[in-house]
């Protein structure tokens, strides 16, 4: 049983791989039959990528990236688990605010760029806004989620212990909420990355923000994949990295592959 | 009733504070409501908005429907076949983490500025998320539903119209809602970077004085993601009254 679905295990990887070998060498073929403005094959994107990060540009761009992603997103952490909790835990609260949330959850963050360079400019403040603006609901939902699911037949047994309010929400309803946590911060990171580049196009064009801009201009076109393939990467490689974390943290709950 | 009474109280809080804390800030920073609707309500009606919001609607919905048309079939094929499934969930993956943003610059150099541009990046940022909610909701159907219906000599057509198609019902709608507002959110991405259509007046109210007409675009906004979320709820509990929504996302 455990051996065929290992073998079977073995076999879907060996179809991903697969499959993203025959996409490289299709889109190789038809890139090289194309003008390389069009669609660079991905050779050449493989050589832009590799030069950018051995010449380290792309590592110091990356870098600088960083600031505006680290602070926005744990900014929009420092907000969005308390107010996911609250949502969570409290009926009325949520009853109140979260027709509210949901509809300024409805505006694309996009549209508020206008908005944040009249109160922020078009620098680091801003582009930390954006990043905090583009996670902080993904993060609240998850939470929110987390937090009202929680097995009230738990709650009881707490209780029937001996456990008070505070003794509830740290050692019975967080712990049974933290799947959801990290739920929320795997959505919320990858949102992040996306608004940072977002920020970093749309305000002051700045890090690979700047980098994408100079090959626009000069229709380098393997040169804005390769930046692009880097931040898809960084997404794929954030996010399982926090799949390996939460493995570690929380080694009851297994969750079912998405 | 209690939902709504404090679901309104709650607009009600809202629209208070933001009342309260505009008129502090001026309307250079931070317009109140009651300003938004002195100036942007005359704006609203002399045709300077939303004929430019339908026409760029309209772009969006021919992107988002061809994004729809591909989605549905592949997520279903993904969601029923292990190895279709192993061959293009890598893509898939890559593409969900894919900034909508970082593509724009790209998407001008291969197909320009104008409507194909605008309706590949609508088309991008909406197919894989189609094909993700169709294949999850697909993958979902129970084994023992398809062997009732063989026990019963259903044929392959017969099961795929009669069991699959119907357990399927909700999550067409749920992927339709997902799908537009990730349409919604690429459509102000491309408009506004290139200047055109909504997006283009939301980027020159930003040159204005007042913020009042820029708040007043942000909510008309506001207000189609929620009509075409609450229209899709609607349907879906009239298509498929069986199943509960209960996602908040």
């Amino acid at each position: 049983m455990i051996g065929a679905l290992r073998r079977s295990a073995r076999g879907t990887a060996l179809l991903n791989w697969l499959s993203i070998v025959a996409g490289l060498i299709v889109w190789e073929a038809v890139a090289r039959r194309l003008p390389h403005i069009v669609l660079p094959p991905p050779s050449i994107v493989l050589v832009r990528l590799a030069e950018g990060i051995l010449s380290g540009e792309l590592i110091i761009a990356l870098l600088g990236s960083l600031e505006a992603l680290a602070l926005g997103l744990a900014l929009a952490i420092v907000v969005g688990v308390p107010l996911g909790f609250a949502l969570g835990r409290n009926r009325t609260f949520a009853e109140m605010f979260d027709p509210v949330l949901n509809a300024i959850y409805a505006i694309p963050p996009v549209a508020f760029v206008p908005f944040l360079i009249i109160w922020f400019g078009l620098h680091l403040p801003a582009r930390i806004a954006l990043v905090f603006l583009m996670s902080v609901f993904e993060i609240t939902v998850a939470v929110t989620a987390g937090a009202r699911d929680v097995n009230p037949s738990q709650i009881d047994v707490g209780r029937s212990f001996g456990a008070r309010r505070l003794d509830l929400a740290r050692k019975v309803i967080l712990p049974a909420a933290l799947p959801f946590i990290f739920t929320g911060l795997r959505i919320g990171l990858v949102r992040a990355i996306n608004g940072t580049i977002t920020a970093e196009l749309f305000f002051a064009a700045i890090n690979l923000g700047a980098i994408m801009n100079e090959d626009a201009t000069r229709f380098d076109t393997a040169g804005l994949l390769s930046v692009i393939v880097l931040l898809s990467l960084l997404g794929l490689t954030a996010q399982a990295a926090l799949r390996r974390i939460e493995a570690r943290v929380l080694p009851w709950h297994i969750r079912a592959a998405t | 009733m209690r939902r709504l009474l404090l679901g309104l109280a709650g607009i009600a809080i809202t629209l208070g504070v933001w009342e309260l804390v505009g008129r502090r800030l001026g309307e250079s920073l931070f317009a109140p409501p009651s300003a938004v609707v002195v100036q942007f309500g005359p704006q609203l009606f002399d045709g300077s908005v939303l004929p430019v919001l339908a026409g760029s609607l309209r772009q969006m919905l021919i992107g988002f429907g061809l994004a729809y048309a591909l989605g549905v079939p592949a997520g279903v094929l993904m969601g029923r076949s292990k190895t279709i499934d192993a061959l293009l969930h890598p893509w898939l993956s890559m593409a969900v983490v894919t900034s909508i943003a970082a593509l724009v610059p790209l998407f001008i150099l291969m197909f320009g500025t104008g409507f194909s541009f605008r309706i590949s990046i609508v088309f991008f940022a909406a197919v894989w998320f189609v094909a993700l909610t169709v294949y999850q909701g697909a993958r979902g159907i129970e084994p023992r539903w398809l062997e009732v219906g063989r026990a019963f000599g259903a044929d392959p057509l017969q099961s795929f119209s009669k069991i699959m198609l119907p357990a399927l019902y909700p999550y067409l709608l749920i992927s339709a809602r997902i799908g537009l507002i990730h349409a919604i959110r690429a459509m102000v991405v491309a408009e506004t970077f290139v200047v055109v259509g909504y997006g283009a007046l939301i980027h020159n109210s930003g040159l204005s004085i007042s913020t009042a007409p820029l708040l007043g675009l942000l909510l008309l906004l506001m207000v189609l993601g929620v009509g075409v979320t609450w229209m899709l709820r609607k349907a879906s509990s009239f298509i498929a009254p069986w199943y509960e929504d209960r996602r908040s996302a």
